[in-house]
């Protein structure tokens, strides 16, 4: 390997790429801008639903015929009441959030709560009845215990509280380390997709391939240089990508929606090192697979087109990755993408065995010169290059 | 300095079946002189400069540029060359200065000597009033001198130079004569193939006439004009192609 001549070849690649508006939109705008402005948009909107959901929920339709102590209740909380005849066709048609229906049964009053589950407001509406009407069966029952000489503590015998040994940090990765994985890897099969088609595809569109081959380049060092260009542009995608994420996770209004539990702290030296370490050789994977598919195309377009599906292919085990209740073995770790979502969500959840990470990293390590040699050789055939 | 023998390249063609597109060319240039390269689209002529410049692999037959065999020392063979063509592209996103730089150092040139050489022929070719502006944004001719320098960069013993001239107007195509003479009193070896019989007639010092795959003939202006009886180059041609002076195939 001449490394001086792919030291040449990676500076110019990358000169281009910094030069061409498609690559800077794809690489820096998109992660750094478009993020913080998508997150806060969804953060606005979510946190606008929620406010009109609750106060949408506070308008019920109850029978005032039979609701009586109910409907006292449920309006000292709060609640607008609506006389209603059809009490289900309301809930339906959205006259009202929910629907109270009392009845009067041989062991007491007997109320129907009715909801539409597939609207938020009805689903809080029903939440915020039941707790109201249980509040009134406690008060009932205990007025009626009053004077009776039993004490209230009858009711409740003991009590049962469920406590969350999991840190902040732990349930941070369990909620969203398993979407960052996919996420990065994702971002980072994007991020060298524009370079790749630009620096394989574009330079026989370009026509500048052939100045390039008959250079004393070697065929290596030319592939090297350009695939190193490639990895480069997609790991500066998915380093401005989790940057921005973090940002968006802490100082957009989608912070105040995801709340306390879920902030991630990405920013922790050894958590960072280590996802960086893990993505590494998926940006020489990805760059090379790349690459190689993008020089059997003869033009830009032709590029893009060849490379979309294996986006999808891609998607494939990162979603898997992504999957709750998957764990890495040594097996598992040598599916390439697939072991290091996983890898990511364990680095989170801060349990990743040191085995499987070095089983998954050796192995993408090991795909990754796999597919770097398969585009060198592809770099070499006539036939490819010179596809007419 | 160039030295061809029994040059064959076979192609497969998902249309055309099995295309011979190199059918045991054999020929020699020497330092100092200008061989040209004659033949109607598709005769084979773009291949044959592809095979000598190492982009192509010969089918059979051997090629050797200044004592270097372009298939097994192909490395060596690039580094002394210069070969450009006539849609060749650049790099359009870089400045002639950083373009020139790139392929100095492909060519082994770094430090102060690619400093010195890059400035050079900026010089030589006019190139360093617009040095620092994008080629993109450059004019056909100014791009033209351009390729051309960065065909010299590394100041190869052999150019090859495939239609060097096509599509240019005419001071930028004066340039590129200039630029050919010049190269040959330096005792350079220039390897040109072109369309323009005139350009052929006044710059070559012999000629090939190349048809489907094969040299028809290789000699002076004179030696060609007398085994073919005819005066002007474009008849010479023809005649050698077979052809009747209006193109249609020669029946006697």
């Amino acid at each position: 390997m001449n490394w001086k001549v792919m030291m040449a070849i990676f500076q110019k690649e990358m000169l281009e790429l910094l030069r061409d508006r498609r690559t800077m939109i794809s690489m820096v705008v998109v992660p750094l801008f478009a993020m913080p402005a998508i997150f806060g948009v969804m953060g606005k909107f979510i946190q606008s639903r929620e406010k009109e959901a609750s106060g949408e929920a506070m308008i019920v339709g109850v029978d005032a015929s039979r609701a009586g102590a109910a409907a006292a209740a449920l309006r000292a909380a709060g609640f607008e009441l609506r006389s209603e005849s059809g009490l289900r066709a309301a809930v339906e048609n959205k006259a009202v959030a929910a629907g109270v229906e009392a009845d009067a049964a041989a062991g007491g009053m007997r109320y129907r709560i009715l909801v539409d589950r597939t609207r938020q407001a009805s689903a809080i509406a029903g939440e915020k009845i039941r707790a109201v009407l249980e509040k009134l069966k406690d008060d009932t029952v205990r007025s009626s215990l009053h004077g009776s000489g039993v004490p209230e503590s009858v009711l409740t015998p003991f009590s049962v509280d469920t406590v969350n040994v999991a840190s902040q940090k732990k349930m941070g990765g369990f909620l969203l380390g398993s979407s960052l994985g996919y996420l990065v890897i994702l971002l980072m099969f994007t991020g060298a997709m524009y370079p790749a088609v630009d620096t394989a595809a574009g330079e026989k569109e370009r026509r500048t391939l052939e100045a390039l081959l008959c250079s004393p380049a070697p065929r290596n060092a030319i592939v090297l240089g350009k695939v190193l260009a490639c990895a480069t542009a997609s790991f500066l995608t998915a380093l401005l990508a989790m940057a921005s994420m973090v940002y968006s996770y802490r100082h957009t209004p989608f912070a105040a929606v995801l709340g306390a539990d879920m902030r991630l702290d990405l920013l922790d030296p050894s958590t960072f090192g280590l996802v960086v370490l893990s993505v590494l050789p998926i940006a020489m994977l990805a760059a090379s697979l790349m690459v190689a598919v993008s020089l059997f195309a003869k033009s830009y377009k032709e590029g893009q087109s060849y490379l979309t599906p294996l986006l999808m292919v891609v998607v494939f085990p990162a979603v898997l990755g992504m999957l709750p209740g998957t764990e890495l073995t040594p097996a598992l770790a040598l599916i390439p993408i697939f072991n290091v979502c996983q890898i990511v969500k364990e680095i989170f959840l801060g349990s990743f065995s040191t085995a499987a990470f070095a089983v998954a990293f050796a192995a993408n390590l090991t795909y990754a010169s796999v597919a770097f040699f398969a585009a060198t050789r592809i770099f070499r055939t006539e036939s490819v290059l010179f596809r007419v | 300095m160039i030295q061809a023998t029994g040059l064959v390249k076979r192609f497969a063609d998902r249309k055309r079946g099995a295309v011979v597109a190199l059918d045991g060319v054999s020929f020699e240039a020497r330092g100092g002189e200008i061989f040209g390269l004659l033949g109607p689209n598709g005769a084979g002529k773009t291949t044959m400069l592809r095979v000598l410049a190492t982009i192509l692999r010969p089918t059979g037959g051997t090629a050797t540029i200044g004592g270097a065999d372009v298939v097994r020392e192909p490395e060596r063979v690039r580094g002394l060359i210069g070969f450009t063509s006539g849609d060749m592209g650049q790099y359009g996103r870089l400045t002639p200065r950083e373009s020139l730089e790139f392929f100095a150092r492909l060519n082994g040139l770094e430090g102060a000597r690619l400093k010195s050489r890059v400035g050079e022929v900026m010089d030589r070719f006019g190139i360093s009033e617009y040095a620092a502006a994008k080629i993109d944004k450059l004019s056909t001719g100014m791009k033209q001198k351009v390729a051309i320098a960065r065909t010299v960069v590394h100041d190869p013993p052999v150019l090859i130079l495939d239609e060097p001239s096509s599509g240019l107007d005419v001071p930028s195509a004066r340039m590129i004569e200039e630029f050919i003479v010049s190269a040959k009193k330096s005792g350079k070896c220039v390897l040109l193939s072109t369309h323009i019989m005139e350009e052929a007639e006044y710059l070559c010092d012999r000629i090939g006439v190349v048809n489907h795959g094969k040299l028809m003939a290789v000699g002076t202006m004179e030696e060609l004009r007398q085994s073919t009886g005819k005066q002007r180059l474009r008849e010479v041609f023809l005649a050698l192609l077979g052809l009747s002076p209006n193109g249609q195939e020669a029946t006697a």
